[in-house]
């Protein structure tokens, strides 16, 4: 059985643009950090962010790529508040198969970042179980008030069939 | 007085990075989650996370390269800047699980006014590999 048809082929280019809609803010990274127990002073101590040679404190590198703050809506019912194609595909799990992250610079505080996704690919491959799946590729340009490339999230993610055909 | 970065001269393929060990319970799920505004009920709701017939709630796919970017720039010091960290996901963490980071230098690349290192690194729980990644960090010469 195919996943991919025209109508799905048809998604590939799409876009979809969220505006920054304030600075990153120191509080954002310190929580982060704290998050993750990443004692970096890099990220939390002015002085010691100075000394190394950055403007301010920094940002740990993957903050921005992480989808979610950029949304301004309510939860889904799982939760979700981040951004989703709505994929016309059913019957499938999504698993993350993985990411590809590329950083031009260093993150401040300052930084007012906005993110455009494209989706970039749709692909059909034969599952090892014997069935089909199919991969979405899609890529995240992450910018900075002034329009310039700060980071790039390239992310694919596999819509497996929950019940697969042979 | 801040700490010093690793000079890429003074690296090698093959050196290893100190392993570094991040316990992730259900609070530390939480506080990720909160930090990076995703309120999936996979990442917190138990009753959920077993509807779907999972162990235990499951630890983000996305925090996995969060791990590894603390680890590598850990390791590096403060004026190492990472350019790339290319994860794959190969099995789920969940609540209770401690991922255990480990690497190792896998090239040294010179250019005119600075270095650039590139690592392998990988996630494990137990013998269990959950994330492999490669890793280009920049490094003064």
């Amino acid at each position: 059985m195919s996943l991919l048809n025209d109508e799905l082929r048809s998604w590939i280019g799409r876009e979809v643009h969220f505006p920054a809609r304030e600075e990153l803010g120191r509080a954002s990274i310190r929580y982060f950090a704290l998050a993750l127990g990443d004692d970096n002073p890099l990220y939390v101590d002015e002085d010691y962010a100075r000394a190394a040679g950055y403007p301010s404190v920094i940002a740990p590198p993957t903050l921005i790529c992480e989808t979610c703050q950029y949304a301004h809506r309510a939860p889904d019912r799982h939760g979700y508040i981040g951004h989703a194609w709505e994929l016309p595909i059913t019957g499938c799990r999504l698993i993350r198969a993985g990411n590809d992250y590329e950083f031009m610079r260093p993150v401040l505080p300052t930084d007012r970042i906005s993110v455009t996704w494209t989706l970039e690919d749709i692909v059909e491959r034969k599952s090892s179980r014997g069935g089909t799946q199919l991969f979405v590729t899609s890529v995240a340009r992450y910018r900075d008030a002034a329009g310039a490339l700060v980071a790039v999230n390239r992310e694919t993610i596999v819509y497996q069939p929950l019940s697969p055909s042979p | 007085m801040i700490r010093p970065t690793l000079s890429a001269s003074s690296l090698k393929p093959g050196d290893k990075l100190p392993a570094m060990d991040q316990p992730m319970t259900t609070a530390d799920l939480v506080a990720y989650g909160g930090a990076t505004w995703d309120w999936n009920r996979l990442h917190f709701d138990l009753e959920y996370a077993r509807s779907l017939n999972l162990p235990n709630v499951v630890v983000d796919g996305q925090a996995f390269g969060a791990v590894m970017a603390k680890h590598a720039l850990a390791w590096l010091g403060p004026r190492a800047f990472m350019t790339r960290l290319s994860f794959k996901m190969r099995a789920m963490a969940f609540a209770g699980d401690t991922l255990r980071a480990e690497g190792e230098v896998a090239d040294v690349r010179h250019a005119a006014d600075h270095a650039v290192v590139v690592l392998a690194q990988r996630l494990k729980v137990g013998d269990r590999v959950c994330a492999e990644a490669t890793a280009e960090v920049r490094l003064p010469d």
